[in-house]
This record gives C-alpha cells, structure tokens and sequence, in this order.
C-alpha cells in the first residue's frame, strides 16, 4: 500500500481564528471534484465560527469545467452559509478559466456587493 | 501359486506340503483344516480330461479354500466340457453341472475364450471380459495339466457403473459448459434463443420449443428439430393449453415430466417435422435475474425412452444455463435499444450549405464507443434567405451520458427560443433560468452565432457565453480571434454577456470550437497541450479552403496530437462565406438544406 502514487487532487485544512483555509493541490477535474466540495461543506459544517473560506490554489496544477463547476458549488454552499469564499493565489490557468467563462465576478465579488447568496436560491 | 491350486490338489492329494505351498495366501489354520480332511480321502487322481469326474470326491479334494471362494470359478478341460465350478458360479449358473459343454452353459464370450486358451491359439494373458445375466466379470485363466484351464472370474460390475456414471457425469459437465460457451457468445437474443433450441435437439430431446415471454398477448415461439432447421414464429397461443407452461413462464418450478399426459398437448407444440405422437414431455422454466426467460419444452415421440429422472434433473440444468444467458441478451438488447434512441436525438446534426452559406461540424466524443458525450452543435436554418442562420456550438461541464442528456436538454431550450434569437443576451437569460438547479451547478457554455448573407459577403453576430470565442481566418491568411465575452450559463443567477459583429468576404471561415481541440494532450513530448497558438497556426494554413476541409482538418491534427491518449469532446463548427465561384451551387443547395433541418421542428 505506500506505493500509491499520491491523489490526484490534496486538500489541506487549516484553522485560523476567523477562517478557513484550503490548501488546493494537483488536479480539480472531473474524477476530483467531489473531494473538494464535501471537504468544504464538512469544514463549515464543523466550524460555524469561521466567518470565510480561503481556497489557496498556490499548488493547483490543472483545473478543467467540472473543476469549475466545484468551485461555483463551493462558492454557493458558502455563501448558504453566510460566509465569505476568497480565491486566493490564482494561476494563469485558473484566472483564464474564470475569466473566459464570466464567472470570476461572480466567484470573488464581496457579499453585499451584487450577485450575493441568490444563487442558492435559484431553482 | 494359487492359480495352480485346483491342478495341485488333483495330482498330490496327499502332500502337505504342497497343500502348505498353495495355502500360504489363505491361512495356516485353513491349511491344516484343509489336510486333515485330504488325508481322510481317498488319495485318487482324476482321470484324464473329458472323462466325468467324481464329485464328491472332487468336492471334497478341492477343498473349501475355492469351493467357498467369494468368485465364481470355472475349470474346464481342452475340449469345452466343464470340469468343475465353485459355489459363486453355481450361484450364477444354477443348471451347470459337471460334464456339461461349456458351449450350452455359459455365455459366447467365455466359451470362446476358452476355446482360444485351451488351444492355443489365444494371445496374452487370455483375459476375457463380458456379461453374465446382469453383472459383468473378469474371467482370468490358469492352465492346468493335462490341457484344463481355471476360469477365475472377477465381478466387475460396480466399477463398470461407476465408471459409467463418471463419464455420463463429465459428458454432460462439458455439455453444460459448452452451452454456456456457445450461448454467452452471443448477445444477439435471437440467436441465443436459436442455440437453445437446437442444443436442446443435440443432446436432449427429438424436438424442442423455446417459449419466450409474451409481447402483449403474443409469444415468440422457436421450435428445433433433431436434424431439422430451427424456425421461429409469433404468435398469440394459448400457454394455459399446456400443463406447466403457464407456470414455467412465471418462473415457477418445473412439474415432474411423469404428471403430464402428452395426449392433452396442443398441436402448436410440435414442430412440423415432429412425426410420431408425443411420448413424453418435459417443460421447464429458463430462470432469469429476477424475471424468467421464457420457457422449455422438450418432446420425445413415444417411440423413444420417456425422459428418465436424471434427464429431467439435467434438463433443468441445461435450462438454467440457456436462461442465464437469454436474459443476459435481453439485458443487453434492451439497453443497446434504449442508448440508440437517445442517440438519435443527441448525436450532432450533418451540416451542408443554407441560404448561401457554407456550414460543416465534426464531432468526436471522448469515448471513441460512446458517440454522444458533453458537447454539441446544431445549425438552426432562417426560415428564408434573408432571415438569420442560428448556429449553436457548445460544451456541457463533464462526460459521458450525463452530459448528453444535459446536452440534450439545451439543445431543445434553444430551439424553443429561437424566435426570440435575434437578441442574443435575452436568449441566453432564458436559458440560464430554464438550466439553474439548486442541485448542481453543472453549466455549460456556448457560443450563439446568427448568420445572414448580404450580397457576396456573410455577416455574423457571435456571442459567447463563457465559452472560447470563435476565431476568424481572413483571406490573407490572417486569425483574429472575435471580441465577445459572456458568463456561462445554468449556474450564475445572472448572465451578463457582449456580442461581436463580424463579415466575412468570400473565403473566409469563422470557426467555433471547444476546448478539446485546444486542450489536447499529446504531441511529440506526449503531455502538451495543442494550445491556442498552434490552433491559430493551423488555421492559418487554412485560408481560402471550403468550411468542410477547415473541419476535417482540425479534427485530424489534434486527433493526430493525442495519438493513443486519452482526450475529451471535440467539436468544431465552420462557417464560411463562399468563393465567387461556388456561390450558384451554394445558393441553389441552399433551400435542399433548409428543408432538411426542419426535422427538428
């Protein structure tokens, strides 16, 4: 068993006294998605104290649609919850991908400031 | 030595010793038993062969280390009559007496090799073989003097049965297999259904009919004949007419063959080759997973042996495996029919020329034997001329049928919109609302492009809705990439998005593609990514060519790129504005075209 090779996709939690911080790295895809979208509900779930969560895409080597598709789920899960989701760290890649789809506003706008916490009402 | 034991009796009647010799293989007490009363008798020698012999004395002399022996022996002289026997071949031959011929007492096989021992003329040990009443023996022979023989018989019966039994039971483990093999071959119902029948024809029974689960009120019925072809036919019978069927269709167990009286079958039940009445019959159900696979019937014509026990245990095994298989390929069938009509919606459209303007798409799925997958194109025809052309190219965020469902479900959304397509952003909020789920936050994105012909030239409106702008080669050879941007569409509350305008002259193409062409992984390195220059680059190379070369083209060099690796969806859709030359064959394809993509309508 310790010759897996190591996952695709590693998440690391980190507890600060307001927030949480995500440690994004490897491969956001379609096999991968899922990990990180119930890594974060449970984290928030667990700790109702933390006012944000920071996704800290330093180490993300590839992210594709589906990826994306997590993220906006993470971004509507946190802001369900009445948190605030920052994107810190962005790579190229990343940046490109939110901006070529629209959804960088969207995913890194302030709440209060717009397209809020409606998306989790959306039918 | 104690094949010689009967022959040393006769000749030294009186020598211990010898009886001591010829007793060592029963026992010393037995041995001194048997001395004591051989010096009781008188000490006579038979006489020569053929003459009658003395039985008591004989009896006597012989002793009961033979005479009780739990194997019948035989002795009988050079000329076939029979010299002596035991109590075990008294026992199976009950009228034998001394003196007889062996001819007119004992089975052919025996007398024969008698006759080859005593003569000569036999070769090897002389051991012969065969049956005696209901059992079968061994018969062994010793020679004696004087030209005598000692016919030792071994019962040989029980490992004749046993092995007898071992091979019926390893011929029909192999049947069994071997129906398996050949049946889960196929996934063809049919055909199984065909194999059944004959198999059962094979090795079963004279004839065989396989009666499948009712269609509505009608069954499929494939009759086999041993010899005959296999025929199939409808039809709406009456399954309540033979005893079991009805049962054996819904899965019940078989009743015992011995409870149905052939008499009362329906005349449907026997193949037309089927000659003589139905002696005897089985019916028997082929269990499925979960839901029976039809059911059996196998007829014998009362010429033949009824179906024993056995047969009928091995029949339900024969028809176990033949249902296993059947409802495997009904399965099969079932989900290969259901894939298939929905592929028939979601596979891509062919694109020719409309209204003047040239359109190609290919398409090509991340699984090469799945040919639907996440992205998509449709080509919405103005209703004339001067009415724009809608063409839709887009990419459903993952894989496989989910995706194609998705894929599916936009693609109607905008057909329904399509009245209100001249306003792209409208259209694109339409969507989004109809697509947003509180579920999931699948998205797509697209590009919406309205195209009209206004004289030589071709005018588009592109939109992109998070999508990869199109790109536009110029006639010189030059690739602008068009300046639209938009937000994707099922996942955002609100959908923003700007449209570009562009022309393009005669030759030049406008092309939308997805992210599989760009993001193809592969190359000389193996783990690049073809990327937007080389696209670009490609494309290029592409000036003045018809839309349908520009696709071919690009969907060749990235399939080239990729090699044998794994890629995603690719999409590509071209539009072109056509040469001076073909513009009256364009125009005149034109409304062909349009009438063609109304089926969608």
């Amino acid at each position: 068993m310790t010759d897996l090779p190591p996952p695709a996709l590693r998440l690391t939690v980190t507890h600060g006294a307001l927030e949480l911080t995500v440690d994004v790295a490897g491969d956001l895809d379609l096999d991968t998605h899922d990990h990180l979208v119930e890594t974060v509900t449970e984290q928030l779930a667990r700790h109702p104290e933390a006012r944000g969560v920071r996704l800290d895409f330093t180490e993300l080597s590839w992210i594709d649609s589906v990826g994306l598709s997590a993220l906006l789920m993470v971004h509507r899960r946190t802001r369900a919850a009445g948190r605030a989701l920052y994107l810190d760290n962005r790579s190229a890649l990343l940046e490109r991908l939110l901006r070529q789809t629209g959804t960088l506003g969207h995913l890194t706008a302030r709440p209060g400031r717009g397209e809020g916490a409606t998306g989790a009402n959306a039918t | 030595m104690t094949a010689r034991f009967p022959h040393n009796h006769r000749k030294r009647l009186a020598s211990c010793g010898s009886m001591r010799d010829c007793c060592r293989k029963t026992s010393v007490v037995r041995c001194r038993e048997v001395v004591g009363r051989v010096r009781g008798a008188s000490p006579r020698v038979f006489g020569t062969s053929g003459s009658p012999v003395d039985p008591p004395s004989a009896a006597v002399s012989v002793g009961a280390a033979w005479a009780h022996a739990p194997y019948p022996v035989i002795v009988a002289d050079r000329d076939g009559a029979l010299v002596e026997l035991n109590d075990a071949a008294q026992v199976l031959w009950t009228d034998a007496a001394r003196g007889d011929r062996l001819d007119d007492t004992v089975p052919t096989w025996l007398a024969d090799a008698h006759g080859r021992f005593a003569d000569g003329t036999r070769e090897g040990t002389g051991l012969a073989s065969g049956a005696v009443a209901d059992r079968f023996f061994e018969a062994h022979p010793t020679p004696a003097d004087d030209g005598d023989v000692v016919w030792w018989l071994v019962d040989d019966t029980d490992r004749r049965l046993a092995e007898a039994a071992l091979t019926g039971a390893r011929q029909r483990t192999a049947l069994l297999a071997d129906v398996s093999s050949q049946l889960l071959s196929t996934l063809n119902v049919t055909r199984c259904m065909e194999a059944t029948a004959r198999m059962a024809t094979d090795h079963l029974a004279e004839a065989a009919l396989l009666v499948a689960p009712p269609q509505g009120r009608r069954h499929q019925l494939t009759y086999a004949y041993r010899g005959g072809p296999v025929t199939r036919v409808t039809a709406p019978v009456d399954v309540h007419a033979v005893p079991g069927l009805a049962e054996a269709l819904q899965g019940f167990p078989p009743v015992p063959a011995r409870w149905i009286n052939p008499a009362d079958l329906p005349g449907w039940v026997q193949p037309a080759d089927f000659a003589g009445p139905v002696g005897s019959v089985i019916v028997t159900p082929l269990p499925g997973h979960g839901v029976p696979a039809g059911a059996l019937i196998l007829l014998r014509s009362s010429g033949e042996q009824a179906f024993s026990g056995d047969e009928e245990l091995f029949a339900r095994l024969f028809a176990a495996r033949a249902g296993a298989a059947l409802s495997a390929a009904r399965l099969y069938t079932e989900q290969a029919s259901i894939t298939a009509t929905l592929m028939r919606e979601l596979l891509p459209p062919r694109l020719e020329s409309v209204h003047g303007v040239e359109y190609a798409g290919a398409y090509r799925p991340a699984r090469d034997n799945e040919r639907i997958g996440g992205d998509f194109y449709d080509v919405h025809p103005g209703t004339d001329p001067g009415e724009e052309t809608l063409v839709v190219l887009g990419d459903v965020a993952g894989k496989g049928l989910d995706a194609a469902v998705l894929t599916g479900k936009i693609r109607n959304t905008l057909h329904a919109l399509l009245p209100l397509a001249t306003d792209h952003e409208r259209t694109l909020t339409l969507l989004n609302s109809a697509l947003l789920s509180s579920h999931h936050t699948r998205f797509a994105t697209l590009v919406l492009a309205s195209v009209r012909r206004r004289g030589s030239k071709v005018e588009l409106r592109l939109t992109s809705a998070g999508h990869l702008a199109p790109l536009i080669v110029r006639g010189d050879g030059s690739v602008e990439e068009t300046a639209t941007r938009g937000s994707l569409i099922g996942a955002l509350p609100k959908v923003t998005s700007a449209t570009a305008n562009v022309t393009l002259r005669p030759g030049e193409t406008c092309l939308l593609y997805t992210d599989g062409v760009t993001e193809a992984r592969g190359g000389p390195l193996g783990d690049e990514l073809f990327g937007d220059d080389r696209l670009k680059r490609v494309l290029a190379e592409c000036a003045g060519m018809p839309a349908e070369a520009v696709v071919e083209r690009i969907q060749m060099l990235a399939a080239q790129w990729v090699g044998s690796g794994s890629h995603d969806d690719v999409a590509t859709v071209a539009i072109s504005a056509p040469r001076a030359a073909d513009l009256t064959v364009a125009g005149g394809q034109g409304r062909a075209g349009g009438t063609t993509y109304r089926r969608n309508g």
